[in-house]
């Protein structure tokens, strides 16, 4: 749709996962990216989870009009991925950008083919070197980081108190998320709390980061477990079915001890084998609710019959980590998407793009549905330059 | 507006140059004519037809020539007299440093030369937009862990304990290095070893609110094979690690600057590096056994006392030249097409495009003014 030299309408519709989901483009977003569209449609209410009125959208080019309308453009820009009642008031020749998660989600790599649905995935947009260009690492590790600490400073029985050795936290994965969480976790997950702890006196916090040819080693990990305080599960797994920490080694972490996830894997029993989280038998949290308590009933209705959960400490869990300050979250996503969304609407849509002529052309059709079956097959990620692996 | 690439002649290991693609960027964003030094590339046995063939617009020139075209780009910055021989109106694309060279952005600016600092252009949120900060950690590394490889009797045996690893700082670069460190610097290697079933490594890090705490610093050193310095530190006149802690670390330790800091006695307080006492390396030389003459080299003023094998690198990229070179020569894409589109453009960081906003704040003109307010 819309391409044949036509310029293309932009949809940006609200998410409406849960109560908690307080994420919209911002401002001046949309004032930047309008322009290179032929207009752009937002959804009543925008930014109002974010206290922005939605009058400050309007400009040339924008107008408000209802969750319908803005699925009807030609593009339609949403973080998380529609749910399938949204996706049924797509278009077909529609180019949906989301976060799709082409590689984990092979049905919905199909639905969209049937749907005759031009996808971009967000997630799947790297640059030369193979680098994420829409993510935001940094708040998933830092708003779950402050979330552990917030819980820890009061499970510990000394966290405050004098004479306390370092704090201990163990973080399992040394990848983008698992980088950012060892910074965010040597300052106690926030600067308000890292600056009570300097001015206490207080020994700071010792991080000790465990990639997957260690978290193998069974003895070394029961030894540091017992002395763990806080435990970050930031592993992205090659073999999801075996978990990092079963269930028995977490009777092995202190009372007081806390368990993060910032990897939010899912438990997935009807495939084989069987997919499970990385810490076995933690519940999954969301956005109305990421502190679970072992006696929380969350337990009972996100973990599957037949994973051992015996085994219990307080766990923050989050599947959109970013949306717990959601401002901060979309001001990153805005920065990053709009050189991206220019590119995209200036060149009438993924046919058009021309991966000789920017970065920006070739990270958006690595990421494209129409580039996935073909990068599978290596030649274009080659033509592309994206089988450069980081150093 | 035409474009001079000239060489970088820190040190004889400095192999470096633009690839042929950036070449062939530089024509399709609009330069007219591209001059090249001669033996450009030839570092990484690039020969000079393949820039040739990249674009038909390039030559090749003296070192001279390509300082005299209007827009020079170089990674490393020039020479103090290099940069006073520029003529005005040049625009020099660079690693610039105007943080710790405040002298060298009035100089500049002086000179009327439009200068843009490549480690300047950051985004929105402060983010570099030109930097291998992952090649200082994975290079890095890397090397150190070759030298423990050698040096350790049970590298790859599946009975020896796990590695142990401190790391000195959380930043950016301590965040490429920590990752680094947990594939041993070699992500082949690290399936060769996990497919023995040798134990991996531990990783452990200490920031600034850690490392003052003696007791537990020289605990933590009596068990670590290697330490890593990968801190930002705000006070250059006191180490993190005093030389005396470097005698408490086990004999067969190594020891890996990746923070570039260097002494310099002629401030007051004098600028000590991280761990005191270590050489200062560049890419003629990175590795420095107890023995190195490079200690004798050393302010006497510098204490050295205990030793173990070190490694330093002012430049640690540029042990892998190709990769670097991709690496800039990507980022630099869209800041060369802006330059190109339009010279004479002033651009404003607060305003215009996304490019044009991170480009502006890294004008030697705004910086200066930024620094003054």
């Amino acid at each position: 749709m819309a391409v044949d030299g036509r310029r293309m309408t932009l949809g940006l519709p609200r998410m409406r996962k849960e109560p908690g989901e307080r994420r919209d483009f911002l401002p001046p977003f949309v004032r930047e990216i309008a322009p290179h569209a032929a207009g752009v449609v937002v959804e009543e209410g925008i930014g109002s989870g974010m206290g922005v009125m939605e009058d400050e959208y309007q400009g040339p080019g924008v107008v408000v009009g209802t969750h319908e309308d803005a699925y009807a453009q030609d593009v339609v820009l949403v973080v998380r991925i529609p749910d399938a009642a949204e996706l049924r008031l797509l278009r077909p020749g529609t180019t949906l950008i989301s976060m799709l998660h082409f590689p984990t989600r092979p049905q919905r790599v199909r639905r969209l083919r049937r749907m005759n649905i031009d996808a971009v995935s967000l997630d799947s947009i790297v640059d030369d070197e193979g680098i994420r260009l829409v993510e935001d690492p940094e708040a998933v590790a830092w708003n779950g980081l402050d979330a552990a600490f917030g819980v820890l400073e009061h499970t510990h029985p000394r966290f405050w108190g004098p004479r306390r050795q370092p704090v201990r936290v163990t973080i399992l994965g040394a990848g983008a998320v698992g980088r950012i969480a060892v910074e965010a976790a040597t300052k106690c997950g926030g600067a308000a709390r890292f600056q009570r702890l300097e001015d206490a006196g207080l020994p700071g916090i010792e991080v000790v980061t465990v990639g997957r040819n260690l978290t193998r080693d069974r003895a070394y990990m029961r030894e540091r477990l017992r002395v763990t305080d806080l435990l970050v599960d930031a592993a992205a797994r090659h073999d999801p079915w075996e978990p990092l920490v079963p269930n028995t080694w977490i009777g092995l972490l202190p009372r007081h001890a806390v368990v993060c996830d910032l990897a939010v894997d899912g438990y997935e029993l009807d495939t084989k084998p069987p997919t499970v989280r990385g810490v076995e038998g933690i519940p999954a949290g969301n956005l109305d609710r990421y502190v679970i308590e072992p006696d929380d009933p969350l337990w009972d209705t996100t973990i599957p019959a037949g994973v051992d959960s015996r085994n219990r400490r307080v766990v923050v869990s989050c599947y959109s980590w970013p949306g717990v300050h959601p401002r901060a979250c979309m001001q990153r996503y805005d920065t990053q998407l709009t050189p991206l969304m220019a590119t995209l609407l200036d060149r009438g849509g993924v046919g058009g793009l021309q991966p000789l002529r920017s970065p920006q052309d070739r990270a958006l059709l690595r990421a494209s549905l129409r580039g996935w079956p073909r990068r599978r097959g290596a030649a274009l990620s080659r033509s592309l330059g994206a089988d450069r692996r980081p150093a | 507006m035409n474009v001079g690439l000239p060489r970088m002649h820190k040190e004889a290991g400095e192999r470096r140059d633009f690839l042929p693609r950036f070449v062939s960027v530089l024509e399709s964003s609009g330069a007219t004519a591209i001059t090249l030094e001669e033996g450009y590339g030839s570092g990484m046995d690039i020969p000079a037809a393949a820039y040739e063939a990249a674009s038909s617009r390039v030559r090749f020139a003296s070192y001279e020539e390509t300082l005299a075209q209007d827009l020079v780009v170089v990674v490393r910055c020039p020479e103090e007299r290099v940069l006073r021989a520029l003529r005005p109106g040049t625009m020099l694309l660079s690693m610039l440093h105007f943080p710790t060279w405040p002298a060298r952005a009035r100089l500049l600016a002086d000179s009327s030369v439009r200068a843009v600092s490549m480690d300047g252009i950051v985004d929105d949120r402060g983010r570099r937009l030109v930097e291998a900060i992952e090649s200082v950690g994975w290079n890095g590394v890397g090397a150190a862990f070759r030298e423990i490889a050698v040096a350790h009797p049970m590298f790859a045996h599946p009975e020896r304990r796990p590695l142990r690893v401190t790391c000195l700082g959380a930043g950016a670069v301590g965040g490429h290095a920590i990752r680094a460190a947990t594939h041993y610097g070699d992500p082949q290697l690290r399936e060769e070893l996990v497919s023995k079933r040798v134990p991996g490594v531990e990783v452990t890090v200490a920031d600034f609110d850690l490392t003052w705490h003696e007791d537990y610093m020289v605990s933590r050193l009596r068990e670590t094979d290697l330490l890593i310095d990968a801190t930002a530190r705000l006070d250059f006149t006191r180490p993190v690690i005093r030389n005396e802690w470097i005698g408490e670390l086990p004999p067969d330790a190594v020891l890996l600057d990746l923070s570039a800091d260097t002494y310099d006695f002629s401030l007051r307080p004098p600028k000590i590096k991280g761990i005191e006492g270590i050489p200062e390396g560049n890419l003629d030389q990175w590795v420095f056994h107890p023995d190195d003459p490079a200690y004798e080299r050393l302010d006497p003023r510098v204490n050295t006392g205990n030793r173990r094998l070190a490694l330093s690198c002012y430049a640690w990229p540029g042990l892998s030249p190709r990769q670097c070179m991709e690496t800039y020569g990507s980022q630099l894409e869209p800041v060369v097409g802006l330059i190109l589109a339009d010279p004479a453009k002033r651009w404003e960081p607060e305003g215009g495009s996304y490019e044009q906003r991170a480009v502006a704040r890294a004008e030697v003109t705004t910086w200066l003014s930024t620094a003054a307010a």
